[in-house]
């Protein structure tokens, strides 16, 4: 007894069968082991790893070694693997077996011809001839596959009508077949059905549906309509929104067979294997169709199907009518669904976009402030986020993440929660810090590889002097959009489309339109010529279209042109009449006040209407819809020194309609200037600011800054390193070297321009 | 060796492998019987192609009324007496199974009632004449275990073998090859060796 109960935790290790036990039902351990444990040749064993378990029959080693276990799984659960695994004796439980009077099985097959044409007589002889001799165990599948035959797995359905759990087949035994599947079918039965959660998508989700579902709950009225049911969608949307965790929970839903088609499995190297690959895949779809419903997904469908017109290469061109044909080639009697996914339309082949291929096609957009909400919503649901947490709040700032973003913020934002766990708390909660933190780190991937992406210094508006009719001016049209949508439904109002900033150079245009992205929570780029100009011709142009696309989609953004008059330039006064700078034009024209946008660009659900249908709403979600409305597009800043040199079409209402002086500071805004710049100077107590104001008649923002700067210098150089403070003579001798750099005249000139 | 079970285990053991060794001889040549069968099996399938592919009206035997019927239905006469031969081949296999399973199960059997003296050292113990009980029991069970599965796929083979399917019956010469397994057979010829010694010990 003492022996058994030291036994109790020896642990073995597990290797793989030797290959001539494979098939055997055999189980190797060393003899000493067999016989502490009281063990027979042939005994019946149950072994247990992770849940897992194996039927097999005890056998000594052949070398006679202690400690090591081989196991060969011919009767074992699905998932079942020793290898690399040490598992304690007590894991290892003898098991009675008697003789078996009758037993239930599912029978698998490898291809549903077989499961077609062969009669159930020869299957339940051929399966009784393979169990006979065998132990089984309630649930193992017995793996058959060694016979060469087209039957691979038996599934033990019960033993002796539930009465026992494990047994002998002999002779005798009375076999049962339940039915018949194929393996791969009766494979996807088995994955777990669990939901995947998606937020934001409840329209798509819905219509997805209905079409996998028409055609398999309804035939018959489908039928008596007379009309063929719809049998291609084609999903478009940028990378990351869910595409294809839509099509996975949308079938996970249905309970359909999915049938994956990846582009690179599908190319092969010889001639003609790629299309003998695809059309493997849907004979495949097919036959899973007849078993019930099934789609066949092709993602990344952009590489697979490229257009036929633009490349030269043959085999793929072979490859793109193969798949039209084979999609035409589905006949009514065939229902199952095929799925395209692909985040460039464009590159499509035009025959594939037709009824008859692809019925319809559904754009997933960058989700917008609601959808963002949810998708957040339904990734905290797994989280312990902690109750500070504002989703909302957080789904304001995210503004142009896509599902995929927010589901990296998240983890990164849990991952802070594990690394960085906060002191009061003891449990690990996610709070609203780590959500800030994660988002200094996850930045949204649309802006990734985007030209005229910055990272901005923040400025805030305290930190400009003066000016404060044009800041309130900016605010107006860049902030107040953003923080009181209600208002500016309310007013019919909707936020300008542009604004221009003209005014002499150094008066703090740029700073301006800094301090109003940092208080606004925009996205905000910025590009400049060099950003767009190039050698080649069209290439400007595609620039800056493909810049306002990237704009919109992370909208509500900023797009800020410096130096607009060197970037587009105006069309009257040009010398060469087809010149870059008038293409640039006309592009920014068009984008700014165009027909419309690309259908392809579409986002969020339509166009909803923001009453309240009677229900008790929050607030807060009021709001939310009331920004959905009233933020939606993308805001041009431009700021120039040269208005005259402007295009006049850019100049009308609906483009930029917002045209804001920003002139020279008087002696006030000099005064407020110069206070923000000796902000951080020791300056000494006789300097007087108001007289330095009144002094710098004509100076600009930059002259001032460079006036501080120069009497800083100036004090060091006459009184050595370790000057005190700056005293005002200092001050007075910088300003007698140095000139103005605006000039009255000019002053006029742009005083006039406008007025 | 002073153990009554042993010994009589051993003797049935020699009885057992007696029984293996004669039964592996009439196995091997029915098998051989077997081959021109199923060779021939296959040239009357290329017949029928032929048959198929040839029009024959427009041959100078186009005179001959109902030809391709006629010779259609020879060929599936013959086609059927090579099966059936085949048949009775598969009831000889199926007589050398059921005897060596009979024999094996036997041998289980006593082993399984006699366990109280058979403990495990015993079962591996093994001399310079004499493998281990273990080594010969588990000979014993892959012989049986070969048989059944070498019948159980000729019997599928035969099965699924349709008249009317060309490509099945020209390529059942290769696929009858195929089904053999040398390195399974080759195992038997190998434990029969290995027992020669104690099959002459006394």
């Amino acid at each position: 007894m003492d022996g058994e109960m030291a036994c109790a935790d020896l642990m073995l290790r597990g290797l793989p069968p030797d290959r001539s036990d494979c098939g055997t039902q055999r189980c190797r351990m060393g003899p000493a082991h067999m016989s502490r444990r009281g063990l027979n040749i042939g005994s019946p064993l149950l072994i247990t790893v992770q849940g897992a378990s194996c039927l097999c029959t005890a056998w000594p080693r052949r070398d006679r070694a202690e400690g090591y276990l081989q196991v060969d799984a011919k009767c074992a659960s699905p998932d079942f693997s020793t290898e690399h695994a040490s598992l304690s004796s007590a894991r290892m439980k003898p098991v009675h077996c008697p003789k078996l009077k009758c037993l239930k099985v599912i029978v698998l097959v490898h291809s549903t011809e077989y499961k077609k044409h062969t009669s159930k007589d020869t299957v339940r002889e051929l399966v009784k001839e393979m169990l006979r001799g065998l132990y089984v165990y309630e649930k193992h599948w017995v793996n058959v596959g060694d016979a060469g035959t087209e039957v691979k797995f038996i599934v033990i359905e019960n033993v002796n009508s539930g009465s026992n759990r494990a047994g002998l087949v002999t002779a005798q035994t009375c076999l049962e077949i339940g039915t018949i599947h194929t393996v791969q079918q009766y494979r996807g039965q088995l994955q777990d059905t669990g939901h995947i959660s998606l937020g934001g998508m409840d329209d798509i989700h819905a219509s997805l549906m209905e079409i996998i579902n028409l055609p398999v709950r309804y035939p018959g009225s489908l039928r008596k309509v007379g009309v063929p049911c719809p049998r291609g969608v084609l999903l478009i949307g940028p990378p990351g929104v869910g595409k294809t965790t839509l099509v996975r929970s949308v079938v996970r839903e249905v309970g359909a067979f999915l049938v994956t088609v990846n582009g690179p499995a599908i190319l092969g190297s010889r001639p003609g294997e790629s299309e003998e690959n695809l059309r493997r895949m849907f004979r495949q779809a097919r036959e899973a169709a007849e078993e019930g419903p099934c789609v066949l997904f092709i993602d990344e469908i952009d590489s697979l199907c490229p257009r036929r017109a633009g490349s030269s290469s043959a085999p793929e061109n072979r490859l793109v009518a193969q798949l039209l044909t084979l999609m035409d080639g589905i006949g009514s009697e065939d229902c199952f669904v095929i799925i395209g996914a692909t985040n460039q339309p464009d590159r499509l082949d035009q025959a594939l976009r037709r009824p008859g291929r692809f019925d319809r096609e559904v754009i997933i957009g960058v989700p917008t402030l609601k959808q963002r909400r949810s998708i957040l919503g339904s990734l905290s649901e797994q989280m312990p986020v902690s109750s500070s947490v504002d989703l909302t709040a957080l789904a304001e700032v995210t503004s142009g993440y896509v599902a995929a973003d927010l589901s990296a913020l998240c983890r990164e934002a849990a991952l802070q929660a594990i690394l960085h766990p906060s002191q009061d708390s003891v449990s690990q909660v996610v709070d609203q810090g780590h959500f800030h933190q994660a988002l200094r780190r996850v930045q949204p991937s649309c802006l990734r590889t985007s030209l005229g992406v910055t990272d901005l210094r923040p400025v805030s508006w305290e930190q400009i002097g003066g000016l404060e009719d044009v800041k309130l001016k900016l605010k107006q049209s860049i902030e107040w959009p953003m923080k009181f949508p209600e208002a500016f439904v309310r007013m019919g109002l909707s936020r300008p489309r542009g604004v221009l900033l003209y005014g002499p150079p150094g008066c703090a245009k740029t700073t301006l339109v800094k301090a109003a992205a940092t208080s606004s929570r925009c996205s905000f780029l910025s590009v400049s010529g060099a950003d767009l100009f190039s050698p080649f011709v069209g290439d400007s142009e595609k620039a800056l279209a493909q810049l306002f696309r990237q704009a919109r989609a992370c909208s509500p953004s900023i797009l800020f042109l410096d130096e607009i008059d060197s970037i587009v330039g105006s069309r009257a006064d040009s010398r060469v009449p087809h010149s870059v700078q008038a293409k640039v034009l006309s592009v920014l024209l068009n984008e700014l006040d165009g027909v419309g946008l690309k259908s392809v660009e579409r986002r969020g659900a339509g166009q909803r209407t923001c009453q309240t249908d009677g229900l008790p709403q929050n607030p807060r979600d009021t709001q939310m819809e009331y920004q959905e409305v009233c933020n939606t597009g993308v805001m041009l800043v431009a700021a120039t020194n040269r208005p005259d040199a402007l295009d006049s079409a850019l100049l009308r209402p609906g483009r930029l309609d917002q045209i804001i002086d920003v002139p020279p500071p008087d002696t006030e805004a000099r005064l407020a200037i110069l206070q923000v710049c000796t902000e951080r100077m020791a300056l000494d107590p006789d300097v007087s600011l108001g007289e330095l104001a009144v002094r710098t008649q004509w100076f600009s923002g930059a002259d001032l800054e460079n006036l501080c700067k120069e009497a800083a210098l100036l004090t060091l150089h006459e009184e050595g390193m370790d000057a005190p403070t700056v005293q005002h003579k200092y001050f007075m001798k910088a300003l007698q070297t140095m000139k103005p750099s605006l000039d009255p005249q000019q002053m006029e000139q742009h005083h006039q321009l406008f007025i | 060796m002073s153990n009554p079970a042993l010994l009589s285990l051993h003797q049935l053991l020699k009885q057992s492998f007696r029984v293996v060794e004669q039964n592996h001889k009439v196995w091997k040549s029915v098998l051989l019987e077997c081959s021109p069968l199923v060779s021939s099996l296959g040239n009357l399938g290329e017949q029928l192609r032929a048959l198929k592919n040839v029009q024959v009206p427009q041959t100078p035997l186009g005179r001959f009324p109902d030809l391709q019927e006629r010779l259609h239905y020879k060929l599936s006469i013959a086609v059927d007496t090579v099966m059936g031969k085949l048949g009775e081949k598969l009831d000889a296999f199926e007589a050398v199974r059921d005897a060596v399973s009979k024999q094996v199960s036997a041998a289980f059997q006593f082993y399984e009632r006699n366990t109280g003296t058979l403990d495990i050292a015993c079962c591996v113990n093994r001399s310079a004449v004499t493998p281990s009980l273990a080594d010969m029991l588990e000979w014993l069970q892959d012989t049986d275990r070969y048989y059944r599965l070498q019948f159980l796929k000729r019997k599928n083979f035969l099965q699924t073998l349709k008249s009317d399917d060309l490509t099945l019956l020209e390529t059942a010469p290769k696929r009858w090859e195929s089904l053999s397994s040398p390195n399974a057979e080759e195992g038997i010829s190998d434990m029969l060796f290995q027992v020669s010694f104690f099959m002459d010990s006394e």
